[in-house]
């Protein structure tokens, strides 16, 4: 690379991450100051006297820890649930011959053409004729495994030795074990990634917890803060101080998880 | 214990045999089964049973939607103005963010896949949007935006520029560009995987015949790219199809309709106006619609399937 082509694309580069990430900054910034400082349209990107109460004023305002821990419930949940199912399903259409096998297997693909706003109606009816609607289980129970999931960790079992599940059966373990012990410690940067992306993504849903909950107490963050705006449009600096709450697991998982991300894709053999 | 190839029943240790033998196939199918049981449950309840579900209320109207109707909610979807103006938002949502995701991401990838130093830093800050909620972009670009207190027009001020209000004055073209912000470091990570599994003797031999780095890329780079291009647009698409949270955040569907996007006003007509029978035949709708997009799609692409 010439020395002209490295400054243009190191400046083209700059250019794109800082559009990306100055509106974020913009974000913490809003929610540091006053409510006159946000409504004055003097808006800065570094306030002169850093409002950190209006963190505290937020969970006075709206039932801010209420939401806070029905994500955690709601996306932690589901990311375990997916843990669960998803290798074990991946794990017997990887290594068993049964009947109907393919058949089952295209069968469970099919659904990843099934979008939620398809299932949004008829799943509010069902809960609703249950008397399900505004609990966790309406939040959870549509999510606990899906296609993509089951997909991953089939193609990640597949290249583990049949000889050591063998070696399993010779030993008289029973066919839980094995999967337990000797097959899931295979599959751990797969999982890794799987729990991670299952976190983040149910983290942000949105349109399913609106549809699904009907009183304050039972809002995800992402639609109480919504509302919570709606209500009250001025309050923005309390509003930008939720989305930052909001992102603060997103950030730590990005930080912290690159090393998953990048074993995860070389072990995958998509480099 | 020796082992008699002829007598099958010393195959298995004596340990493992049991009551009843089962032959290996019957064991596994067993197991299978047993492991398998929940999730066919599950896809039962939570997907089949939903779409049967959603295609018999679909043909049905009333306050409860148990009249039957037959086909007569299609019917009246397409006469209706507000669905068939929402379709029109949506496939423009759709195009332009398609297009502009392909053009950002492939031009991103294509700036990140060089040997620089830091590079890693540029993929990870340019994928944090895409991790974002569509609640946090939704309202931190509302804020963004606006004409009174948003600090973009602040900035316009500052230099003595007019002022915009740019959710008034285009705001469809805004919030294609707000869903850009958002998805475009995707599909840079989805191209940059297309662009590293493209070998590098191709380079190195057009290099050798002289093609320059115009040609090495219109030749080498978009062709083999296909399949990658070909998967970013299908999803893409569908994804787009499917937008809601940026007119229900954002716009509100406004001004006047002209940011209705589909899923947002089959929202409505369910959860707002009650109506489960027409909101159910608008669902049916746009799921054939992407569908047909999805078959047609991959039928192109298998034909223009690149051969090396």
């Amino acid at each position: 690379m010439s020395r002209a082509v490295r400054v243009t694309v190191y400046a083209l580069l700059v250019l794109a991450s800082a559009l990306t990430i100055l509106p974020l900054l913009y974000m913490v910034a809003l929610s540091l100051q006053t409510e006159g400082e946000t409504l004055s349209g003097e808006a800065v990107l570094i306030p002169d006297s850093p409002q950190w109460g209006n963190y505290a004023t937020l969970f006075e305002e709206a039932p801010f820890a209420n939401f806070i821990v029905n994500s955690l419930v709601v996306a932690g949940g589901i990311t375990i649930a997916h843990l669960l199912f998803d290798p074990l399903v991946g794990y017997v259409f990887a290594k068993f011959d049964f009947p109907f096998r393919n058949t089952l297997f295209v069968a469970i693909l099919a659904t990843l053409m099934i979008p939620l706003f398809v299932r949004m109606i008829p799943l509010y009816v069902m809960m609703s004729n249950m008397g399900w609607l505004n609990s966790y289980q309406a939040l959870i129970m549509p999510f606990l495994m899906d296609g993509f999931g089951i997909f991953l960790m089939r193609q990640f079992i597949q290249p583990i030795p049949d000889d050591l599940i063998h070696a399993g059966r010779v030993d008289g373990a029973s066919e839980f074990t094995i999967y337990w012990r000797i097959v899931l410690p295979q599959a751990k940067p797969a999982l890794a990634v799987l729990g991670l992306f299952t976190f983040i993504f149910q983290w942000n849903e949105f349109l399913w917890p609106l549809v699904a909950t009907t009183t304050e107490e039972m809002r995800t963050i992402p639609v109480g803060l919504t509302l919570f705006n709606q209500e009250h449009f001025t309050l923005w600096h309390l509003t930008a101080a939720g989305s930052v709450i909001m992102f603060v697991p997103t950030a730590l998982i990005l930080i912290f998880s690159q090393r998953y991300f990048v074993r995860g894709i070389a072990l995958t053999g998509l480099k | 214990m020796p082992l008699k190839t002829r007598d099958r029943s010393a195959r298995f240790p004596r340990g493992l045999r049991r009551s009843r033998p089962l032959t290996l196939k019957a064991r596994q199918a067993r197991t299978a089964y047993l492991f398998l049981l929940p999730a066919l449950v599950f896809f039962a309840v939570f997907f089949y049973m939903p779409i049967a579900d959603i295609v018999n209320t679909s043909m049905h109207s009333g306050p409860q939607a148990d009249e039957f109707n037959g086909l007569g909610n299609y019917v009246d979807a397409f006469d209706d103005p507000a669905a068939r103006n929402s379709f029109v938002v949506t496939l423009l949502f759709a195009a332009g963010t398609t297009v502009g995701a392909i053009v950002l991401g492939l031009g991103l990838a294509l700036l990140v896949n060089r040997p620089l130093r830091g590079r890693t830093v540029f993929r990870l800050a340019l994928l944090v949007p895409y991790l974002t909620s569509v609640a946090v972009v939704g309202l931190l670009w509302r804020n963004i935006l606006d004409p009174q207190l948003g600090i973009l027009n602040r900035l316009l001020k500052e230099f003595d520029l007019p002022t915009q209000q740019w959710l008034n004055t285009d705001p469809l073209v805004t919030i294609i560009v707000i869903t850009l912000w958002q998805i475009a470091g995707y599909t840079m990570i989805l191209f940059l995987a297309g662009l590293q599994g493209i070998p590098e003797v191709y380079y190195e031999a057009a290099y050798i015949d002289g093609a320059n780095s115009r040609q090495r890329f219109w030749r080498i780079t978009v062709p083999l790219l296909a399949p990658t291009t070909l998967f970013v647009t299908v999803m893409a698409v569908i994804s787009g199809l499917q937008a809601f949270g940026q007119a229900y955040i954002i716009t509100n569907g406004g001004p006047a309709d002209s940011t209705d996007l589909y899923v947002f006003h089959v929202f409505n007509v369910a959860f707002r106006s009650r109506d489960f029978g027409y909101s159910s035949a608008l669902s049916v709708l746009l799921l054939i619609v992407i569908m047909v997009f999805t078959a047609v799609q991959l039928r192109a692409g298998r034909r223009r399937e690149v051969q090396y």
